[in-house]
């Protein structure tokens, strides 16, 4: 299993919280490696978040959840 | 030995999906990869990245040598594209709010859209003009408004307006390898951006690699026998949303996604009001003198007697975008005026 983090967007702060804005992803798809996850927002700061591995996807969070940098938004089994 | 059959049923592969804007700098990557002579210029449009996406990631991909920063002098950068698309570049250039087309339109009807027919077709202009349009998030009326029917009553360029990221992708692969002048018009709203209202059709499949939409040519994206309504942009989303309601109630809309303004497919509409008899048009840009009344004509005058009820008009009266947010809703084509206009129009 494969954790994938909220990106750390913030360097300053690192127990910044964000959003996950949009999954591009549904529950239990397989995906490919480096597909697109998810857009994550920060403030105002969007980033990508690419699948670290290939498998099948479990989305821990819903959009619009607030998350704190590092913690896990989904597994890849 | 024994063989332990385990049932496994693999997950099923996600299907790739992409906002608007992603899919339109998808576009622009690989015409970009594919052919040199294609740059893209405007403000904003480098380290910014556009400020609705539209070119997110592309400076880093291409260097500044084809994704120009320009100063905010749009006269000046849009006569850049068109000269240099007369000798030989494919220029996209991005004119940052359709609105502001007032400060730069001599350079926009004069030139690009006449150049090629002044010189008696010897000189062309392979040039796409992007723009961002559409209200719906208080921005007031100079930064709201569509006026996709004022490029489109000039002679000379044609006209697209995609309403998802499919579309937005084949569409600006068609209008980059297009040898006439083409404007782009991208509404906010179904960019898909993670910082204005969610909108779920504006995430959607985008075919990987080549992927061509010809420009001209309307989509139908939803099939139904009581009543037509032709629509484009993010209120096709409206209307779908509309039609999926009103199906509870019995009633079968048909919703026609034109596309394409010029060439406008005057074909597709007749063929669903001659089986509808019914006829919606939805359209944010002002009610007068535009694609609202250019539809309607359409019938009118082929065969008036397809229809069995008289049109339904929905658009912005012909007032400025209001900046407050219950005024501007209430001229916006939203999906209860829509769906009062079907209610009529089948009612009647």
């Amino acid at each position: 299993m494969t954790e994938v983090p909220f990106p750390g967007l913030s360097t300053e702060n690192p127990d910044s919280e964000g959003v996950v804005s949009t999954w591009f992803v549904g529950e239990g798809e397989s995906v490919a490696a480096d597909q697109l996850l998810a857009e994550v927002q920060v403030d105002k700061v969007a980033a990508e978040v690419l699948a670290p591995v290939a498998g099948v996807v479990r989305l821990l969070v819903e959009e619009e959840a607030v998350v704190k940098q590092g913690e896990p938004i989904a597994h890849i089994d | 030995m024994t063989i332990t059959d385990t049932p496994t049923t693999p997950a099923p592969a996600a299907s790739r999906r992409l906002s608007t804007s992603k899919a339109m700098v998808e576009a622009i990557a690989q015409e970009m990869e594919r052919d040199p002579s294609v740059i893209y210029l405007g403000e904003d449009v480098g380290a910014y990245g556009g400020i609705f996406s539209s070119t997110t990631g592309l400076l880093d991909r291409f260097g500044p040598d084809r994704i120009l920063d320009t100063p905010i002098s749009e006269t000046a950068f849009i006569g850049l594209g068109i000269g240099a698309a007369t000798e030989g570049l494919r220029p996209i250039v991005e004119l940052m709010f359709a609105d502001f087309l007032g400060v730069c339109f001599d350079q926009i009807y004069n030139h690009m859209a006449k150049i090629h027919f002044e010189s008696g077709g010897n000189v062309k202009v392979p040039m796409v003009l992007t723009t961002a349009v559409g209200g719906g998030y208080s921005d007031g009326a100079q930064h709201s408004q569509c006026l996709w029917g004022t490029f489109a009553h000039l002679p000379g360029m044609k006209v697209v307006v995609p309403s998802n990221p499919a579309d937005a992708k084949g569409l600006m692969t068609a209008a980059i390898r297009d040898d006439n002048p083409v404007v782009y018009l991208f509404h906010k709203g179904v960019m898909g951006l993670p910082w204005m209202a969610k909108n779920p059709r504006s995430i959607d499949v985008v075919p990987e690699g080549e992927y061509v939409v010809p420009i001209g040519k309307a989509a139908l994206a939803r099939e139904g026998k009581d009543v037509t309504v032709v629509t484009l942009s993010l209120s096709v989303h409206h209307a779908l949303d509309v039609a999926e309601k009103l199906a509870g109630d019995g009633i079968d809309v048909e919703v026609l996604d034109l596309r394409s303004l010029v060439p406008l497919d005057r074909e597709a509409i007749l063929t669903s009001v001659a089986k509808t008899g019914r006829l919606v048009v939805v359209d944010e840009d002002y009610q007068s003198f535009g694609l609202s009344g250019e539809v309607v004509a359409t019938v009118a005058d082929r065969d008036p007697t397809l229809l069995k009820a008289p049109v339904q008009r929905v658009a912005v009266p012909d007032v400025p975008i209001p900046y407050a947010h219950v005024l501007e809703y209430a001229v916006l084509p939203r999906p209860e005026r829509i769906e009062e206009a079907v209610r009529r129009v089948v009612g009647g």
